[in-house]
């Protein structure tokens, strides 16, 4: 066992971490009391890919520290500053990663190509969600047909990130539902296709930094190159064993590191919250009751082991082990530890808190949907389950 | 960063695994009634050459890290922790004097307890501090010690430690749990053979100990969690495997998360030890979720196995009444709260780990 950070990292996280402070925090704020999304006009943008952040992202600098490891220590840093911008960033974001395990060359040309070297900002989405399932990803009703020139969508999606602004979102929808998970693909959505309608900017209780959308899909057409891994891409992609095949085996593969992510940033939150309910425990002079004294070193507890867990699953990741059971862990105990770090934020902050302009209430609101994303602490439970005790589909 | 085991102390865990298995687990009951271990075992725990696994190389022992002591334990406690604090003759005791009196105090005070066949130490953790220099009278009493034998005591306090060569009298009690490592209560009265006055070594001493017998506790419950994971796959209701029943399915998720969450702690704990650091906050912390769990753990391992659970023909309720009594020892669950809760304080930040 060895956890000593590299410099490089160690830097990369001073870098993020000033950065956070001046730029990402006041943007975050500004958000949540705006109660919307900072259009994609704000300065905070232009700032983001003038600074050159945005081809860093596309090139990562690479650390001693696999990938992923390296990926939970700035993920916890950066939603330390404001969770819901980090979602807001300009790039191809969370479609990226399926697009390079999965996309053709000329896919991750075309549509990652223009985000390698970003003059302006710019947003790609992934569209998994949809009204009527959540986390029963291989009953979702989005669905394709094939036609002479490509494939015809329709659908609805909801609770999708960036969409409005995205110049393209990666859909998910079914080419045969009798084939359930396996009949599964993504397709590029491109900005103004006609049938991609009725967007719509969720109001939501926090994250409020970036767009939620639902939208309709209604008889979309897309060329046909616009299906992710081409049509001959089952005779192409070797499959991973117990990758489960088509789309749903990409979604979940990406899932799996995906729950790492979203753990990393239930850590930065109750990181955030932790220290917002210390400094202001140790101001009042409260610190000094046992009661507040015992339940600030539970919680601090409980984010140190969750934040051992996550860098576990991303380890495990890194080294090519499975981290099933690991990484739905690390999300359970992160998000849970965000959730009561907030909660008890707001019990040690007290009437201040209740009267609603501190940053403690804002990540109260912030932090439950940690719990719910990528899979809620429930579906996580299902998903050990399964590996654990068998416990049938 | 890595979170693997190292090779050599993979080998370790895989002998240790192996004895726990043939010598300790079909002995189980049989050391619980004896309040024992049998002389045969404690032989081959011998012949393994685990005796001095932690102790300095200076005093004659393999000098390994506290990593690897945490490792054995938890791979002799998933068998039998009582039966784990019985083979360990020096047991924590070794890093208070460590700690104290560095390889030195060792050699001179542990080794010869090692090499005389059967001898044993006995730890006493004291709540209140003592004003006491060597050669200074040492009396008290302790109603619990998970021993049978004490041909050395080492005290230690929040204000330093002392050392009594005899002068103490056992009597056999019944104990709670751990029975295999013998169960009394103890009364000394004696000249110190040594004394020290260090709050900082005291509490430096104190964490290796909470990590050492935490340790024990995530060995109980990791044992715990695959026999009750392995008895509601087995055992049908209403048709299904208990398992499969979605409130014992999230229990079993929710109990193995938690051995999970005290192992990283205990191991990140000892991991700072063996880097040099005093790691006083986080062997406490470690020490209390590992009681929390075990507080969690051990008495849903019982409600899994129902009313089989209570009876004696499984080890779940040994199970539970063991890692209650491991929580017990090193100060106990409120002092560790104590000492991680006022220096949790230092920083919350992603650099800590490094």
């Amino acid at each position: 066992m060895e956890l000593k950070l590299s410099p490089q990292l160690r830097e990369q996280v001073e870098e993020a971490r000033e950065w956070g402070r001046a730029e990402v925090r006041p943007a975050g704020l500004e958000a949540d009391r705006n109660a919307a999304p900072l259009p994609p006009e704000h300065p905070y943008f232009r700032k983001f890919v003038d600074s050159g952040r945005a081809s860093a992202r596309a090139q990562a600098a690479e650390t001693p520290e696999g990938r992923m490891v390296r990926a939970v220590v700035l993920g916890e840093e950066s939603a330390y500053w404001d969770r819901g911008m980090g979602v807001a960033t300009p790039g191809a974001g969370f479609p990226a990663g399926s697009v390079n395990a999965t996309g053709t060359p000329e896919q991750k040309e075309r549509f990652l190509g223009p985000f390698r070297e970003l003059k302006d900002p710019h947003w790609a989405s992934f569209a998994l969600t949809e009204p009527g399932g959540g986390s029963d990803t291989a009953a979702f009703r989005t669905r394709a047909t094939k036609t002479d020139r490509g494939y015809v969508l329709n659908g609805a999606k909801c609770f999708i990130g960036n969409a409005v602004r995205a110049d393209w979102i990666l859909v998910q929808a079914t080419l045969d539902p009798s084939l359930g998970r396996a009949g599964q693909r993504s397709f590029f959505v491109e900005k103004g296709t006609p049938g991609l309608t009725g967007m719509k900017v969720e109001k939501k209780m926090g994250l409020r930094a970036y767009e939620s959308v639902s939208f309709v899909l209604q008889d979309c057409e897309v060329p046909a190159e616009n299906l992710l891994g081409g049509e001959d891409r089952e005779a192409r992609a070797p499959r991973a064993p117990g990758s489960g095949t088509g789309a749903y085996g990409a979604t979940m593969g990406a899932l799996n590191s995906a729950r790492v992510g979203v753990a990393a940033s239930a850590l930065g939150i109750a990181r955030a919250a932790l220290d917002e309910a210390g400094q202001f425990a140790k101001a009042s002079g409260s610190l000094k009751h046992p009661r507040v004294r015992d339940a600030l070193e539970r919680s601090l507890r409980k984010l140190r082991a969750a934040r051992l867990a996550t860098l576990k699953a991303g380890w495990l990741l890194d080294v090519r082990r499975t981290n099933v059971i690991e990484s739905s862990m690390a999300k359970i105990l992160a998000a849970e530890s965000a959730q009561e770090a907030a909660s008890l934020g707001m019990e040690i902050v007290g009437l201040e808190a209740g009267a609603g302009d501190t940053l403690i209430e804002k990540l109260f609101r912030d932090a439950k949907a940690l719990n719910i994303v990528e899979g809620t602490g429930q579906i996580q439970r299902v998903i050990i389950a399964r590996q654990l005790v068998g416990l049938p589909r | 960063m890595d979170f693997g085991i190292r090779e050599d102390d993979q080998l370790i865990v895989d002998t240790m695994t192996a004895f726990a298995a043939e010598q300790l687990r079909p002995a189980l009951r049989a050391a619980e009634a004896a309040h024992a271990v049998a002389p045969e075992v404690r032989a081959s725990f011998g012949d393994l050459g685990f005796e001095d696994l932690d102790m300095p190389e200076a005093a004659g022992g393999a000098g390994l890290g506290m990593l690897t002591r945490v490792l054995a334990n938890i791979s002799l406690a998933r068998a039998d922790a009582g039966a784990a604090i019985g083979l360990d003759r020096v047991g924590p005791a070794l890093y208070v004097l460590k700690a104290f009196g560095g390889d030195e105090a060792v050699k001179r005070f542990a080794r010869p307890v090692l090499d005389t066949p059967g001898a044993r130490v006995a730890l006493i953790v004291e709540g209140e501090d003592r004003n006491v220099a060597a050669g200074g009278r040492i009396s008290g009493h302790a109603a619990w010690i998970p021993t049978d034998r004490a041909d050395m005591i080492v005290g230690l306090s929040p204000a330093g430690a002392w050392m009594l060569e005899g002068g103490a009298n056992l009597t056999a009690v019944r104990g709670a749990g751990l029975q295999a490592a013998g169960a009394s209560r103890i009364e000394f009265d004696g000249p110190a053979a040594a004394a020290w006055t260090d709050p900082k070594a005291a509490a430096r001493a104190l964490a290796r100990v909470r990590v050492c017998i935490a340790a024990l506790i995530v060995g109980v419950l990791e044992d715990a969690t695959q026999f009750s994971r392995a008895y509601a796959q087995e055992r049908v209701a209403f048709g299904q495997p208990i398992a499969h029943h979605q409130g014992l399915a999230f229990l079993i998720v929710d109990m193995f998360t938690a051995v999970e969450q005290a192992r990283l702690l205990v191991e990140n704990a000892a991991r700072r030890i063996e880097a040099g650091d005093d790691a006083v906050q986080e062997a406490a912390a470690a020490f209390v979720e590992a009681v929390e769990a075990s507080r969690f753990v051990g008495p849903n391992g019982v409600q899994i196995l129902g009313g089989h659970g209570f009876m004696r023909d499984f080890p779940m309720e040994k199970a539970m009444r063991d890692c209650r009594a491991l929580g017990l020892l090193a100060g106990g669950l409120h002092r560790a709260q104590d000492d991680a809760a006022s220096l949790a304080w230092a920083t919350a930040d992603a650099f800590e780990e490094a």
